[in-house]
């Protein structure tokens, strides 16, 4: 039984890869050939303007969107129209919302079961046990009976890590889990992830949150009209930019 | 230091006095006061008049409409009238039900009719609507281009045109019961009049076999429940399905060759000199008279020496005994020819002049047939074995269809309607109920791995059902008060019966209050349900 400590192990050298991802709604070209490969237990933050691009990005590693040009390769599967291939990464990945997602008409045990038990195949002792687990490590088990409406956002956003890690990915995508939350909420979120980049998850998060990025991030990558324009460290990234698309995106979001 | 009050305030209570009342008047818990006294008030004025234009009617029909038996008038009389003989014949009646039965059964047969309607009507159209609901919203351009044609067309015409058309245009216009269509070749035929469907006759032995599939289900509810714990204990997967419908199957079978094993109730009438002792014996006696070895050789003789060589035996009308002893015959591979009668008496008659060399019914009758016979112990009687449930089989004969069970045209027409049309409603219900789960939802369902199939059920239905089951009440509840349209096609149901006692019996009030009565009754435990239902679904929130 994995521990959960941390993700399971991976063997392979390169968890992600992509290679030219092109994705396209309509006549309009969302991501624009985009290369990225992403160790084990690498914490990697993307930012950049609105419409740019990131969560389609993020959401093709999942096959939420679908790409339509180019490859991407998870923990040494590609995604492909192959339907148990994305089941099998499915599994592997875990994905948290912006807008929270948990099932309304199922209590806040049952929300984090429900995956284990049909998908897993576990049983339900167990998944209630692992599950009460996750809860007391994001700090809500007392909230376990209790039905998602009564919750407030940032205990909901809990929650939906909590369901998400008790299947065990290896690969956290996070598409600003912050960003419907109150502020006093986001830093009782912003905890639980930074305790995860710490436990050796590899973490592809998008966000609006420089703090965050610069403390526990290994690379930042800056996103703009569906292309990586920028990959670099925290460090650089912040206080030595090389692109100037770059420093003009830092110098409006730095001001407020 | 004086307080502020504020200018209004100050005019209000030291104005001129109509001044003060305007104020009296506005405030608002005043108005809620005075818009209750004047709703109640309408109310009153409303039943008065209603109920003094009734009380007058009442009064003037009075001598004719409230007469006891006794010749006094009471209101208590009200429905007397509904003891008498009825007079008139229904072409579709569950119960036994003949012209001189009162008008109680006569409403009693209108009464299931509309109950039948409604319950098959409201099964069908569920399961129509749910298929064409997620069709319309299926990824399939041809399939949701299909249930979006159906939908509309069902939605844009009249019920009633739809009733009229379906019967005239579709069902009366099936061709006739000489070339019925037979689908796949099944035993079910389909022709201007109507629907003849296998029948599953219960015999005198299924009560020994229901005991021990009841016994089986208990079973299989045990094992069920006990290995499902275990499972959810430790996690490991036992084929609980399997090994539960195999206990199950294994009981039921005990039970059904226990069942036939011991029943004694079917027997046949034979003559002593045909040595006939039982059932096994007609292979014997027919091979003698087609004078062949085997009796595998009697399908390769002429026509006529095989028609010859046929088991001549006489049945009641309708009885389950025909049902029994032709499937043991087509078993044994014997030529038969069965002959229906109405009553015991005229069998008797036709066995007594060697018409028929046997009459297979319940011993019970049998017995009594017997005795009448002149040459009483030449006659034996044998026992036939009986399954617990045996198929009657719909035959065409001469012009008419014997055996199976039969749906009437007017029925088969209304019931198409009825589902066809509350099916499109319903399926717009089931979109709408889908497609106000939000895409959320889904999303997460699909990031967590579950399958399509499980993302519908665990996910979006339970919630998209919270918005279905309230417009589904009103829609269960339209069809089931629609059934009276089939007034217009002569279905007889609970309208059409009342309709008839209405012109027959002049009680024109007693019957629409009856009919009322009837049709809230029916509405309020639907409606009763569903909210009940509807009322567990409900999301729990802050």
């Amino acid at each position: 039984m994995a521990t959960m400590e941390g993700p399971s192990q991976s063997f392979v050298d390169e968890i992600i890869v992509c290679e030219n991802v092109h994705k396209w709604f309509g006549e309009f070209e969302a991501l624009r050939g985009l290369d990225l490969r992403v160790k084990p237990g690498e914490v990697i933050v993307i930012i950049g303007p609105s419409g740019s691009g990131k969560s389609t990005f993020i959401r093709c590693l999942n096959r939420l969107e679908e790409h339509q040009d180019g490859r991407i390769i998870i923990d040494g599967i590609e995604l492909s129209h192959d339907l148990r291939n994305i089941q099998v990464v499915r599994r592997e990945v875990g994905m948290v919302f912006q807008q929270f997602n948990l099932f309304p008409h199922l209590t806040v045990l049952d929300n984090i079961t429900l995956a284990p038990i049909n998908v897993r195949k576990w049983s339900r002792d167990h998944a209630e046990e692992l599950a009460m687990t996750w809860l007391h490590r994001v700090g809500i088990p007392e909230q376990a009976a209790k039905f998602p409406g009564q919750l407030s956002g940032g205990q909901q956003q809990r929650v939906a890590i909590a369901r998400t890690l008790t299947m065990q990915p290896k690969i956290l995508l996070f598409d600003e889990p912050t960003s419907a939350l109150d502020p006093e909420m986001i830093s009782e979120v912003l905890d639980v992830m930074r305790d995860l980049a710490r436990s050796g998850y590899t973490i592809l998060a998008v966000t609006h949150e420089m703090g965050f990025a610069r403390e526990v991030a290994n690379r930042v990558i800056f996103m703009d009209a569906g292309k990586i324009v920028e990959e670099n460290t925290p460090d650089d990234f912040f206080n030595n930019p090389k692109e100037e698309r770059t420093k003009l995106f830092l110098s409006q979001i730095l001001q407020h | 230091m004086k307080q502020e009050v504020s200018p209004q305030l100050q005019e209000d209570q030291k104005g001129p006095w109509w001044r003060v009342f305007l104020s009296f008047i506005f405030d608002v818990r005043v108005l809620g006061v005075l818009g209750q006294i004047g709703f109640i008030l309408l109310v009153i004025i409303i039943a008065q008049t209603i109920g003094g234009n009734f009380s007058e009617n009442a009064s003037r029909l009075g001598e004719s409409q409230f007469i006891c038996r006794d010749g006094t008038f009471s209101y208590r009389c009200a429905y007397d009238f509904m003891d008498s003989e009825s007079g008139f014949d229904i072409a579709e009646t569950m119960i036994d039900y003949v012209n001189t039965d009162p008008y109680w059964t006569a409403f009693k047969v209108g009464l299931l009719n509309t109950l039948k309607l409604a319950l098959l009507g409201v099964t069908l159209t569920t399961l129509i609507g749910i298929i064409a609901g997620i069709a319309r919203l299926s990824d399939n351009w041809l399939v949701s281009k299909l249930a979006l044609w159906y939908v509309e067309l069902m939605r844009n015409t009249p019920l009633l045109i739809q009733i009229v058309f379906i019967y005239f245009g579709v069902v009366l216009a099936l061709p006739a019961l000489k070339e019925a269509i037979q689908p796949m070749g099944l035993p079910i035929f389909l022709s201007e009049r109507g629907l003849n469907l296998p029948k599953l006759i219960f015999t005198s032995s299924a009560s020994i076999w229901i005991a021990f599939l009841i016994l089986g289900i208990i079973q299989f509810q045990v094992l069920w429940t006990s290995l499902g714990r275990r499972e959810e204990r430790t996690g490991q997967a036992s084929n609980r399905v399997a090994l539960g419908i195999i206990s199950l199957v294994i009981v039921a079978s005990i039970g059904w060759f226990t069942a036939s094993a011991v029943s004694d109730t079917q027997g046949m009438l034979v003559t002593k000199g045909s040595r006939i002792l039982d059932v096994g014996d007609l292979v014997k006696f027919t091979l003698r008279r087609a004078k062949v070895n085997h009796i595998d050789d009697i399908a390769a003789l002429p026509e006529e020496e095989i028609s010859a060589a046929a088991f001549q035996v006489c049945v009641l009308e309708d009885s389950s005994s025909e049902a029994n002893l032709t499937r043991h015959l087509r078993g044994l591979k014997i030529p038969y020819n069965i002959h229906r009668t109405d009553r015991p008496d005229q069998a008797t008659a036709k066995f007594a002049d060697g018409t028929c060399e046997a009459f297979a019914a319940s011993k019970s009758i049998l017995a009594a047939e017997r005795a009448t016979l002149e040459n009483l112990t030449g006659n034996i009687i044998i026992s036939i074995k009986e399954s617990p449930l045996v198929w009657s089989l719909p035959v065409l004969e001469g012009l008419n269809m014997v055996g199976g069970s039969k749906v009437r045209p007017e029925f088969t027409a209304l019931l198409m309607a009825l589902v066809l049309f509350y099916g499109g409603s319903i399926a717009e219900i089931v979109r709408a109920g889908i497609l106000s789960v939000s895409k959320g939802q889904s999303e997460a369902a699909r990031a967590l791995g579950l399958s399509e199939g499980q993302r519908l059920q665990l996910v979006v239905m339970p919630q998209a059902l919270r918005v279905i089951i309230p417009p589904l009440i009103g829609e269960f509840l339209s069809l089931s008060k629609d059934t009276s349209l089939g007034f217009a096609i002569g279905f007889p149901d609970m309208y059409a019966v009342s309709y008839t006692t209405m012109n027959q019996s002049g009680r024109v009030l007693q019957l629409f209050v009856l009919m009322m009565l009837v049709y809230m009754t029916i509405s309020i435990v639907f409606s009763g349900v569903l909210n009940w239902y509807n009322e567990r679904a409900k999301l729990v929130e802050r």
